[in-house]
């Protein structure tokens, strides 16, 4: 065989391997059926923050917050339970009364829900119960303080979740109102001591409480939200607001973080198809 | 199917009670601190509140120089009216902070700080800036706040005046492996403030071959005066580096205070260790920091730390050997407290 003849064949291998590839592709598409209904939302949230960690200070603090939340809820036909996943990410500024004192906090949360639908009434409502396990690291900063100048912000909680959303029309469009809420009553926070150091702590390894076991008790904290979805632009929108207060009573030390926010995001609606091997 | 919707109907309304109950709960369930007013009373309670409550020496200090926590309250309270100003506000507050008599307490404002050191300003300072310079010349090393050199007896001198950079491993080992043909070694922190904790003990670590028991710690687990945690015992771990062998002598005064302190501490636990000079200043609690409604800054002692002995050293340790700078040195160019370690060394 000549040069020519050696390159022709191996272009006929390699075009007959790849047709074969596309139509195994293609049957293997045809053979795929949709098994997952995501909504992902992205939502930025403007609001005021208000403060209070007595380790750092006995002071309030109040300023803005800026967060980051995407929200996905992932609907299995058939399937009992649907999953909620939240990534939160959140910067916090704020000043003492004096402005005097400055406070800056910087926290990640990620939410993930079971929850069973209920579709009671008409059909317009839908009622979503189940649980969440929520994991929050974050670190609260004073910029005036010297040997306590931080505290670190390390929990995990358990507790119910639910959330209500009725579709409605209107200006000819559907739109959806959604209320959610997060109550956590069991869980597990680090805190120093009272008067411990954070260098006994971690430079001494000297532990002394913790890791402390929170409950509604020590711990009543909670998370909401109110929002409506309206399409616009071929876009559907949401805005509404959010409510968050964590705080928690521990080793004789308070602290409180009380969010409330503007919401505004945007909605992706998708199919998730699981292709057949 | 109608069994069906009944199971939806409960559990919708279980679900509304569940929302009901977590609005209620938050609603009345609020964790918040009681705020003083920014009034001249208001700061005074407020400063006065965190003394009370999370200053660590109260009993110490009731039993050691016959504080009374609650009767300075009754004294100042007195003397604050509303219609005082800042600067007058804060002499009351200060007045009110030295009955602690501890250096680690503080008011910081943006026209002064507020202090009490009679711990070292009511003693001699000796130590002598003149006559530093004449011992250390101008050719002596330096490096990350040690400054060193060899006396003309062979004898090592290390000035180290503040422990509030961390000293590195490199810059100690390049010291003593330069020091090493001398004889012995004098290390010279009068008026050595104090900073970091760990500078103190990475600088010790070099002066012992074993695991030594220096002395405790422990800290407030509660708003009572004798809320304490159980003492933690502080080990000092010899250094994995270069570790001197030679007899040391570590120069003292009144100004050597808080990790200062907690150096001479250590180092009188060490062997072929001599203190040598004047009491030191003391500072046995780590500091806090707290803020009161009108945005001053308050620190105090929150963490006692104490000798092997289970005793506090808040009021200083006392040297091996009492020596102060005399005016007859002090004119003949002599630092009397130097000398007298060199003497120790020399022998």
């Amino acid at each position: 065989m000549t040069t020519t003849d050696k390159r022709a064949t191996l272009l006929r291998i390699l075009t007959t391997a790849l047709a074969v590839c596309f139509c195994t592709t293609m049957m293997a598409q045809d053979e795929s059926t949709p098994t997952k209904k995501v909504t992902h939302t992205e939502m930025v949230a403007i609001g005021s923050a208000d403060l209070l960690d007595t380790y750092l200070s006995p002071e309030k603090y109040k300023g803005s917050e800026m967060r980051y939340i995407s929200h996905t809820i992932r609907d299995i036909p058939g399937d009992r339970w649907q999953q909620q996943i939240i990534h939160q990410g959140s910067i916090a500024m704020a000043d003492d009364r004096a402005e005097d004192g400055n406070l800056m906090g910087g926290l990640y949360t990620l939410d993930y829900a079971l929850q069973r639908p209920f579709h009671p009434g008409d059909g317009q409502w839908e009622l979503r119960v189940g649980g969440m396990a929520n994991f929050n690291l974050g670190v609260l900063y004073n910029s005036r303080n010297q040997n306590n100048p931080a505290q670190l912000k390390l929990s995990m909680q358990l507790g119910p979740a639910a959330a209500v959303t009725r579709a409605f029309h209107l200006f000819g469009k559907e739109w959806r109102a959604r209320y959610e809420v997060e109550l956590p009553l069991l869980g597990l926070m680090f805190c120093p001591n009272y008067g411990q150091s954070y260098y006994e702590i971690f430079t001494r390894g000297d532990y002394d409480h913790n890791a402390v076991v929170t409950t509604p008790f020590n711990a009543p904290s909670m998370r909401h939200a109110l929002t409506i979805d309206f399409p616009l632009w071929k876009v559907t929108w949401r805005v509404g607001y959010l409510g968050d207060y964590q705080q928690a009573e521990v080793n004789n030390l308070k602290q409180h973080a009380y969010t409330h926010a503007l919401l505004l995001g945007w909605v992706k609606k998708f199919k998730v198809t699981r292709t057949r091997k | 199917m109608t069994h069906r919707h009944a199971i939806t109907r409960t559990m919708g309304k279980a679900a509304a009670m569940l929302l009901a109950a977590c609005c209620t709960w938050c609603l009345t369930a609020c964790i918040d601190e009681e705020q003083f007013p920014d009034s001249p009373q208001g700061n005074l309670e407020a400063l006065w509140r965190i003394i009370d409550e999370h200053y660590c020496f109260l009993d110490y200090k009731k039993e050691a120089i016959g504080l009374d926590w609650d009767e300075v309250h009754t004294r100042y309270a007195s003397r604050v009216d509303e219609g005082m100003s800042r600067t007058q506000l804060f002499e009351v507050l200060c007045a009110m902070l030295s009955e602690l008599r501890d250096g680690h307490v503080n008011i910081y404002t943006s026209f002064d700080t507020g202090r009490e050191w009679s711990w070292s300003e009511d003693y001699p300072s000796n130590v002598s800036d003149t006559l530093l310079r004449k011992y250390l010349g101008t050719d002596y090393k330096m490096s990350n706040g040690l400054n060193y050199r060899v006396l003309d007896d062979n004898i090592g001198y290390v000035r180290y005046p503040s422990f509030a950079n961390e000293i590195g491993s490199g810059n100690l080992d390049d010291m003593l492996t330069f020091l090493a043909p001398c004889r012995g070694l004098i290390i010279d922190i009068r008026s050595n403030g104090g900073g970091m904790l760990t500078s103190a003990e990475t600088f010790a670590a070099r002066f012992t071959n074993e695991e030594l028991l220096v002395g405790y710690i422990q800290h407030k687990t509660g708003k009572g005066h004798s809320d304490f945690s159980p003492m933690e015992k502080q080990i000092l771990k010899p250094a994995k580096a270069v570790r001197w062998q030679k007899p040391v002598v570590v120069l003292t005064n009144r100004g050597v205070f808080s990790a200062a302190n907690e150096f001479v501490k250590y180092m009188k636990c060490c062997p072929k260790v001599t203190i040598v000079g004047d009491r030191t200043g003391g500072g046995a609690g780590m500091p806090f920091s707290s803020q009161l409604p009108c945005g001053w800054s308050i620190r105090f002692s929150a963490c006692p730390i104490y000798d092997r002995d289970k005793n506090s050293t808040e009021f200083g340790i006392e040297p091996d050997h009492h020596v102060g700078l005399t005016d007859a040195d002090f004119h003949r160019g002599r630092d009397t407290i130097i000398e007298h370690a060199r003497q120790l060394l020399g022998k």
